[in-house]
Protein backbone atom coordinates (compact mmCIF):
# COMPACT_ATOMS: atom_id res chain seq x y z
CA UNK A 1 0.00 0.00 0.00
CA UNK A 2 2.97 2.25 0.80
CA UNK A 3 4.49 1.58 -2.31
CA UNK A 4 1.62 2.68 -4.38
CA UNK A 5 0.52 5.50 -2.35
CA UNK A 6 4.20 7.40 -3.32
CA UNK A 7 3.88 5.94 -6.98
CA UNK A 8 0.62 8.24 -7.31
CA UNK A 9 1.30 11.03 -4.77
CA UNK A 10 4.43 11.71 -6.91
CA UNK A 11 2.41 11.52 -10.47
CA UNK A 12 -0.03 13.78 -9.31
CA UNK A 13 1.61 15.93 -7.36
CA UNK A 14 2.39 18.26 -10.02
CA UNK A 15 -0.79 18.36 -11.65
CA UNK A 16 -1.74 19.77 -7.99
CA UNK A 17 0.95 21.85 -7.54
CA UNK A 18 0.08 23.55 -11.22
CA UNK A 19 -3.72 23.82 -10.16
CA UNK A 20 -3.09 24.96 -7.20
CA UNK A 21 -1.35 27.79 -8.41
CA UNK A 22 -3.36 28.78 -11.55
CA UNK A 23 -6.49 28.73 -9.43
CA UNK A 24 -4.64 31.42 -6.48
CA UNK A 25 -3.24 33.23 -9.71
CA UNK A 26 -7.12 33.99 -10.37
CA UNK A 27 -8.53 34.33 -7.67
CA UNK A 28 -5.71 37.00 -6.74
CA UNK A 29 -6.27 38.58 -10.35
CA UNK A 30 -10.03 39.11 -8.82
CA UNK A 31 -10.99 36.71 -11.52
CA UNK A 32 -12.69 33.90 -9.89
CA UNK A 33 -15.47 33.70 -12.66
CA UNK A 34 -12.29 32.44 -14.99
CA UNK A 35 -11.92 29.05 -12.02
CA UNK A 36 -14.03 27.39 -14.89
CA UNK A 37 -12.33 27.37 -17.63
CA UNK A 38 -9.25 25.88 -15.22
CA UNK A 39 -11.60 23.06 -13.85
CA UNK A 40 -12.94 22.50 -17.45
CA UNK A 41 -8.90 22.42 -18.44
CA UNK A 42 -8.51 19.63 -15.60
CA UNK A 43 -11.03 17.57 -16.31
CA UNK A 44 -10.28 17.46 -20.09
CA UNK A 45 -7.24 16.47 -19.22
CA UNK A 46 -8.50 13.20 -16.79
CA UNK A 47 -10.52 12.70 -19.96
CA UNK A 48 -8.06 12.95 -22.20
CA UNK A 49 -6.15 10.20 -19.81
CA UNK A 50 -8.51 8.10 -19.30
CA UNK A 51 -8.93 7.64 -22.96
CA UNK A 52 -5.05 7.52 -24.06
CA UNK A 53 -5.52 4.45 -21.10
CA UNK A 54 -8.34 3.08 -23.36
CA UNK A 55 -6.55 3.39 -26.51
CA UNK A 56 -3.23 1.56 -24.95
CA UNK A 57 -4.93 -1.18 -23.89
CA UNK A 58 -7.06 -1.51 -26.93
CA UNK A 59 -4.86 -0.97 -29.83
CA UNK A 60 -1.72 -2.79 -31.22
CA UNK A 61 0.73 -2.26 -33.96
CA UNK A 62 2.90 0.78 -34.25
CA UNK A 63 0.48 3.21 -33.76
CA UNK A 64 0.49 1.58 -29.56
CA UNK A 65 4.38 1.89 -30.04
CA UNK A 66 5.27 4.90 -30.82
CA UNK A 67 1.77 7.47 -30.47
CA UNK A 68 2.23 7.37 -26.38
CA UNK A 69 5.46 9.00 -26.58
CA UNK A 70 4.93 11.17 -29.55
CA UNK A 71 1.69 12.44 -27.75
CA UNK A 72 3.56 12.37 -24.72
CA UNK A 73 6.60 14.47 -26.01
CA UNK A 74 4.81 16.67 -27.72
CA UNK A 75 2.28 17.49 -24.02
CA UNK A 76 5.66 18.25 -22.60
CA UNK A 77 7.02 21.08 -25.14
CA UNK A 78 3.64 22.19 -25.00
CA UNK A 79 3.41 22.54 -21.20
CA UNK A 80 6.67 24.05 -21.29
CA UNK A 81 5.64 26.96 -23.97
CA UNK A 82 2.42 27.90 -21.81
CA UNK A 83 4.32 27.86 -18.50
CA UNK A 84 7.12 30.22 -20.50
CA UNK A 85 4.13 32.42 -21.37
CA UNK A 86 2.45 33.03 -17.71
CA UNK A 87 5.53 33.77 -16.12
CA UNK A 88 6.39 36.17 -19.00
CA UNK A 89 3.07 37.46 -18.41
CA UNK A 90 3.47 37.91 -14.62
CA UNK A 91 6.73 39.98 -14.66
CA UNK A 92 5.00 42.06 -17.45
CA UNK A 93 1.86 42.35 -15.07
CA UNK A 94 3.51 42.50 -12.09
CA UNK A 95 4.14 46.23 -11.81
CA UNK A 96 0.69 47.21 -13.48
CA UNK A 97 -1.52 45.33 -11.46
CA UNK A 98 0.09 46.81 -8.01
CA UNK A 99 -1.78 49.81 -7.52
CA UNK A 100 -4.91 48.95 -10.19
CA UNK A 101 -7.58 46.62 -9.55
CA UNK A 102 -9.70 47.33 -12.35
CA UNK A 103 -6.65 46.41 -14.46
CA UNK A 104 -6.37 43.24 -13.24
CA UNK A 105 -9.63 42.10 -14.19
CA UNK A 106 -9.40 43.39 -17.46
CA UNK A 107 -6.19 41.74 -17.99
CA UNK A 108 -7.16 38.50 -16.76
CA UNK A 109 -10.20 38.30 -18.78
CA UNK A 110 -7.88 38.84 -21.97
CA UNK A 111 -8.85 35.73 -24.21
CA UNK A 112 -5.00 34.34 -24.16
CA UNK A 113 -5.41 34.51 -20.36
CA UNK A 114 -7.97 32.02 -20.45
CA UNK A 115 -6.37 29.49 -22.62
CA UNK A 116 -2.87 29.85 -21.05
CA UNK A 117 -4.53 28.88 -17.82
CA UNK A 118 -6.64 26.56 -19.25
CA UNK A 119 -3.84 24.75 -21.17
CA UNK A 120 -1.54 24.61 -18.00
CA UNK A 121 -4.64 22.90 -16.15
CA UNK A 122 -4.58 20.34 -18.90
CA UNK A 123 -1.01 19.79 -19.81
CA UNK A 124 -0.99 19.37 -15.92
CA UNK A 125 -2.99 16.49 -15.38
CA UNK A 126 -2.49 14.88 -18.74
CA UNK A 127 1.59 14.76 -18.46
CA UNK A 128 1.48 11.89 -15.89
CA UNK A 129 -2.38 11.12 -16.35
CA UNK A 130 -2.73 8.26 -18.74
CA UNK A 131 0.06 6.44 -16.84
CA UNK A 132 -2.24 6.98 -13.57
CA UNK A 133 -4.75 5.68 -15.13
CA UNK A 134 -3.40 2.55 -16.53
CA UNK A 135 -1.64 1.92 -13.21
CA UNK A 136 -5.24 2.55 -10.69
CA UNK A 137 -7.32 0.41 -13.56
CA UNK A 138 -4.63 -2.32 -13.01
CA UNK A 139 -4.70 -2.25 -9.58
CA UNK A 140 -8.55 -2.29 -9.13
CA UNK A 141 -8.95 -5.23 -11.77
CA UNK A 142 -6.42 -6.44 -9.60
CA UNK A 143 -7.95 -5.95 -6.18
CA UNK A 144 -10.03 -8.99 -6.53
CA UNK A 145 -6.63 -11.13 -6.28
CA UNK A 146 -4.07 -9.56 -4.03
CA UNK A 147 -6.26 -7.46 -1.95
CA UNK A 148 -7.32 -3.76 -2.50
CA UNK A 149 -4.23 -2.43 -0.33
CA UNK A 150 -2.82 -1.65 -3.45
CA UNK A 151 -5.34 0.30 -4.95
CA UNK A 152 -6.40 2.24 -1.57
CA UNK A 153 -2.96 3.13 -1.61
CA UNK A 154 -2.81 4.39 -4.98
CA UNK A 155 -6.10 6.25 -4.53
CA UNK A 156 -4.99 7.72 -1.59
CA UNK A 157 -2.05 8.93 -3.01
CA UNK A 158 -4.27 11.10 -5.95
CA UNK A 159 -6.32 12.17 -3.11
CA UNK A 160 -3.41 13.53 -0.71
CA UNK A 161 -2.23 14.90 -3.50
CA UNK A 162 -5.55 16.90 -4.62
CA UNK A 163 -5.04 18.02 -0.93
CA UNK A 164 -1.87 19.71 -1.10
CA UNK A 165 -3.01 21.74 -4.28
CA UNK A 166 -5.98 22.17 -2.12
CA UNK A 167 -3.69 23.71 0.37
CA UNK A 168 -1.26 25.22 -1.42
CA UNK A 169 -4.62 27.42 -3.04
CA UNK A 170 -5.77 28.19 0.44
CA UNK A 171 -2.23 29.41 1.13
CA UNK A 172 -1.69 31.08 -1.37
CA UNK A 173 -4.81 33.83 -0.72
CA UNK A 174 -3.03 35.12 2.37
CA UNK A 175 0.35 36.25 0.49
CA UNK A 176 0.00 39.64 -1.35
CA UNK A 177 -0.27 39.24 -4.84
CA UNK A 178 3.52 40.52 -6.06
CA UNK A 179 5.02 38.12 -3.10
CA UNK A 180 2.80 35.60 -4.72
CA UNK A 181 3.78 36.45 -8.57
CA UNK A 182 7.63 35.84 -7.21
CA UNK A 183 7.17 32.60 -5.74
CA UNK A 184 5.29 31.12 -8.45
CA UNK A 185 7.45 32.63 -10.56
CA UNK A 186 10.59 31.24 -9.53
CA UNK A 187 8.80 27.71 -8.71
CA UNK A 188 7.79 27.74 -12.34
CA UNK A 189 10.99 28.34 -14.03
CA UNK A 190 12.35 25.35 -12.22
CA UNK A 191 9.58 23.29 -13.41
CA UNK A 192 9.51 24.71 -16.96
CA UNK A 193 13.76 24.09 -17.28
CA UNK A 194 12.61 20.32 -15.75
CA UNK A 195 10.19 19.91 -18.13
CA UNK A 196 12.47 20.84 -21.18
CA UNK A 197 15.33 19.26 -20.35
CA UNK A 198 13.61 16.12 -20.04
CA UNK A 199 11.58 16.74 -23.28
CA UNK A 200 14.85 17.09 -24.97
CA UNK A 201 16.42 13.63 -22.86
CA UNK A 202 13.30 12.03 -24.40
CA UNK A 203 14.28 12.95 -27.74
CA UNK A 204 17.82 11.88 -26.88
CA UNK A 205 16.73 8.32 -25.93
CA UNK A 206 14.39 8.50 -29.12
CA UNK A 207 17.51 8.88 -31.21
CA UNK A 208 16.26 12.32 -32.55
CA UNK A 209 18.61 13.97 -31.20
CA UNK A 210 22.32 12.59 -30.92
CA UNK A 211 22.83 10.69 -27.98
CA UNK A 212 25.61 13.10 -25.68
CA UNK A 213 27.94 11.94 -22.49
CA UNK A 214 27.31 11.42 -19.14
CA UNK A 215 28.18 14.85 -17.86
CA UNK A 216 28.04 13.95 -13.43
CA UNK A 217 26.81 11.07 -11.35
CA UNK A 218 25.49 12.39 -8.07
CA UNK A 219 23.40 9.38 -7.16
CA UNK A 220 25.55 9.08 -4.62
CA UNK A 221 24.49 11.94 -3.17
CA UNK A 222 20.81 12.19 -3.99
CA UNK A 223 19.52 8.87 -6.04
CA UNK A 224 16.75 10.03 -8.53
CA UNK A 225 15.14 6.76 -8.00
CA UNK A 226 14.19 7.05 -4.02
CA UNK A 227 11.51 8.92 -2.67
CA UNK A 228 12.95 12.69 -2.07
CA UNK A 229 15.06 12.71 -5.40
CA UNK A 230 12.48 10.77 -7.39
CA UNK A 231 9.78 13.58 -6.25
CA UNK A 232 12.29 16.03 -7.28
CA UNK A 233 13.06 14.35 -10.40
CA UNK A 234 9.47 14.38 -11.29
CA UNK A 235 8.51 17.80 -10.10
CA UNK A 236 11.78 20.02 -11.16
CA UNK A 237 13.67 17.72 -13.91
CA UNK A 238 16.48 16.42 -11.45
CA UNK A 239 18.38 14.22 -12.72
CA UNK A 240 21.33 12.11 -10.85
CA UNK A 241 23.21 11.52 -14.27
CA UNK A 242 22.62 13.72 -16.50
CA UNK A 243 22.91 14.33 -20.57
CA UNK A 244 25.28 17.26 -21.53
CA UNK A 245 22.04 17.99 -23.74
CA UNK A 246 20.06 17.39 -20.99
CA UNK A 247 21.91 19.85 -18.92
CA UNK A 248 22.49 22.59 -21.67
CA UNK A 249 18.68 22.31 -22.13
CA UNK A 250 18.09 23.07 -18.29
CA UNK A 251 20.88 25.92 -18.16
CA UNK A 252 19.85 27.55 -21.49
CA UNK A 253 16.33 27.65 -20.09
CA UNK A 254 17.22 29.11 -16.89
CA UNK A 255 18.81 32.16 -18.21
CA UNK A 256 16.61 32.68 -21.09
CA UNK A 257 13.28 32.34 -18.84
CA UNK A 258 14.91 34.05 -16.05
CA UNK A 259 15.67 36.76 -18.13
CA UNK A 260 11.91 37.16 -18.93
CA UNK A 261 10.65 36.55 -15.29
CA UNK A 262 12.77 38.81 -13.39
CA UNK A 263 14.44 41.26 -15.48
CA UNK A 264 14.45 44.79 -14.25
CA UNK A 265 13.17 47.33 -16.57
CA UNK A 266 15.07 50.72 -16.78
CA UNK A 267 13.53 53.11 -14.95
CA UNK A 268 13.87 56.37 -16.72
CA UNK A 269 17.01 57.77 -14.44
CA UNK A 270 18.82 54.75 -15.24
CA UNK A 271 19.23 55.36 -18.79
CA UNK A 272 22.78 56.03 -19.82
CA UNK A 273 24.08 59.13 -20.01
CA UNK A 274 21.73 60.51 -17.58
CA UNK A 275 19.15 61.62 -20.37
CA UNK A 276 15.48 61.08 -19.86
CA UNK A 277 13.45 58.87 -20.80
CA UNK A 278 8.80 58.49 -20.96
CA UNK A 279 8.27 55.80 -18.57
CA UNK A 280 7.02 52.79 -20.62
CA UNK A 281 3.94 52.07 -20.66
CA UNK A 282 3.06 47.80 -19.94
CA UNK B 1 3.93 33.02 -35.41
CA UNK B 2 0.45 31.13 -35.72
CA UNK B 3 2.44 28.67 -38.46
CA UNK B 4 4.97 27.34 -35.70
CA UNK B 5 2.34 24.42 -34.36
CA UNK B 6 1.65 23.26 -37.49
CA UNK B 7 5.26 23.11 -38.64
CA UNK B 8 6.31 21.76 -35.38
CA UNK B 9 3.77 19.04 -35.28
CA UNK B 10 4.42 18.19 -38.56
CA UNK B 11 7.80 18.03 -38.16
CA UNK B 12 6.99 15.35 -35.16
CA UNK B 13 4.81 13.83 -37.28
CA UNK B 14 8.19 13.35 -40.00
CA UNK B 15 10.18 12.18 -37.36
CA UNK B 16 7.40 9.18 -35.58
CA UNK B 17 7.20 8.22 -39.62
CA UNK B 18 10.92 7.88 -39.41
CA UNK B 19 10.99 6.01 -36.80
CA UNK B 20 8.63 3.85 -37.28
CA UNK B 21 10.27 2.94 -40.30
CA UNK B 22 13.11 2.69 -38.88
CA UNK B 23 12.74 0.21 -36.61
CA UNK B 24 11.92 -1.95 -39.17
CA UNK B 25 15.21 -3.10 -39.58
CA UNK B 26 15.88 -3.31 -36.10
CA UNK B 27 16.66 -6.32 -34.35
CA UNK B 28 14.23 -7.34 -32.21
CA UNK B 29 14.46 -9.00 -28.56
CA UNK B 30 11.91 -10.23 -26.99
CA UNK B 31 11.51 -9.52 -23.19
CA UNK B 32 9.07 -11.35 -20.82
CA UNK B 33 7.55 -9.81 -17.16
CA UNK B 34 5.82 -12.53 -15.68
CA UNK B 35 5.40 -12.46 -12.43
CA UNK B 36 6.12 -8.83 -11.76
CA UNK B 37 9.74 -10.20 -12.71
CA UNK B 38 11.64 -9.38 -16.26
CA UNK B 39 12.39 -12.63 -18.03
CA UNK B 40 15.65 -12.20 -19.44
CA UNK B 41 16.74 -10.00 -16.68
CA UNK B 42 20.52 -9.74 -18.26
CA UNK B 43 20.01 -8.23 -21.95
CA UNK B 44 23.58 -8.91 -24.05
CA UNK B 45 23.51 -6.26 -27.17
CA UNK B 46 25.81 -4.85 -29.73
CA UNK B 47 27.32 -1.79 -28.58
CA UNK B 48 26.24 0.91 -31.86
CA UNK B 49 23.46 -0.91 -33.65
CA UNK B 50 19.74 0.31 -32.26
CA UNK B 51 17.63 -2.64 -31.35
CA UNK B 52 13.82 -3.00 -30.51
CA UNK B 53 13.03 -4.61 -27.63
CA UNK B 54 9.64 -6.41 -27.25
CA UNK B 55 7.96 -6.64 -23.95
CA UNK B 56 5.66 -8.77 -23.48
CA UNK B 57 3.55 -8.59 -20.47
CA UNK B 58 1.76 -11.60 -19.28
CA UNK B 59 0.87 -10.39 -15.75
CA UNK B 60 -2.48 -9.11 -15.45
CA UNK B 61 -1.12 -6.00 -14.16
CA UNK B 62 0.04 -2.94 -16.16
CA UNK B 63 4.13 -2.54 -15.62
CA UNK B 64 6.05 1.12 -16.33
CA UNK B 65 9.06 -0.10 -17.97
CA UNK B 66 11.60 2.26 -16.95
CA UNK B 67 15.28 3.30 -17.36
CA UNK B 68 16.76 6.55 -16.60
CA UNK B 69 19.77 5.98 -18.08
CA UNK B 70 18.13 5.44 -21.40
CA UNK B 71 15.21 7.74 -20.86
CA UNK B 72 12.86 5.47 -21.45
CA UNK B 73 9.63 5.39 -19.73
CA UNK B 74 6.56 3.40 -21.01
CA UNK B 75 3.69 1.88 -19.59
CA UNK B 76 2.74 -1.64 -21.01
CA UNK B 77 -0.73 -2.64 -19.99
CA UNK B 78 -1.64 -6.32 -18.83
CA UNK B 79 -0.97 -9.27 -21.42
CA UNK B 80 0.14 -6.72 -24.00
CA UNK B 81 2.99 -6.62 -26.62
CA UNK B 82 4.77 -3.21 -27.10
CA UNK B 83 7.90 -2.25 -28.64
CA UNK B 84 9.88 -0.49 -27.34
CA UNK B 85 13.21 0.92 -29.35
CA UNK B 86 16.51 1.58 -27.87
CA UNK B 87 18.65 3.94 -30.01
CA UNK B 88 22.82 2.85 -30.54
CA UNK B 89 24.21 2.62 -27.44
CA UNK B 90 28.08 2.90 -25.94
CA UNK B 91 29.40 -0.17 -24.74
CA UNK B 92 28.14 0.22 -21.00
CA UNK B 93 25.64 -1.31 -18.34
CA UNK B 94 21.96 0.13 -18.88
CA UNK B 95 19.80 -0.88 -15.78
CA UNK B 96 16.11 -0.47 -16.08
CA UNK B 97 12.74 -1.65 -13.32
CA UNK B 98 9.34 -1.86 -13.72
CA UNK B 99 8.22 1.04 -12.08
CA UNK B 100 4.94 -0.25 -10.32
CA UNK B 101 7.00 -3.21 -8.83
CA UNK B 102 10.78 -2.23 -8.48
CA UNK B 103 11.46 -4.45 -5.83
CA UNK B 104 11.50 -7.52 -7.97
CA UNK B 105 11.19 -6.13 -11.36
CA UNK B 106 14.74 -5.17 -12.96
CA UNK B 107 17.24 -5.63 -15.31
CA UNK B 108 20.35 -4.87 -17.25
CA UNK B 109 20.85 -4.21 -20.93
CA UNK B 110 24.52 -4.80 -21.36
CA UNK B 111 26.02 -3.31 -24.54
CA UNK B 112 29.37 -4.35 -25.84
Amino acid sequence: MGATFVITLREAFEAALLLGIVYTFLDKLGARAQFRYVTLGGALGVGASVALGIAVSVLSGPLLDFGPDLLGTIVIFVAVVVLTWHGWWMRQHARAVKGDVQRRIEDARGDHRIWVVATIAFVGVFREGAETVLFLWGLMTQAGVTGWGGMIGGALGVLTAAGLGWAIFHGGRHVSLLRFFGITSGLLLLVAAGLFSTGVGKLEGFGVLPASPTLWDTSAILTDRGSVGGFLAGLVGYRARPSLLEVLAYATYLVVAATLFFSRRASPTSAPGGTRQPARVA
Amino acid sequence: MRRFPVLFLLTLGCVALAAVAATAADVEIPVTIDKNRFEPSEIKVKAGTAFVLVVTNKDATPEEFESKELRIEKVIPAGKTMKIRVRALKPGTYPFVGEYHEATAKGRIIAE
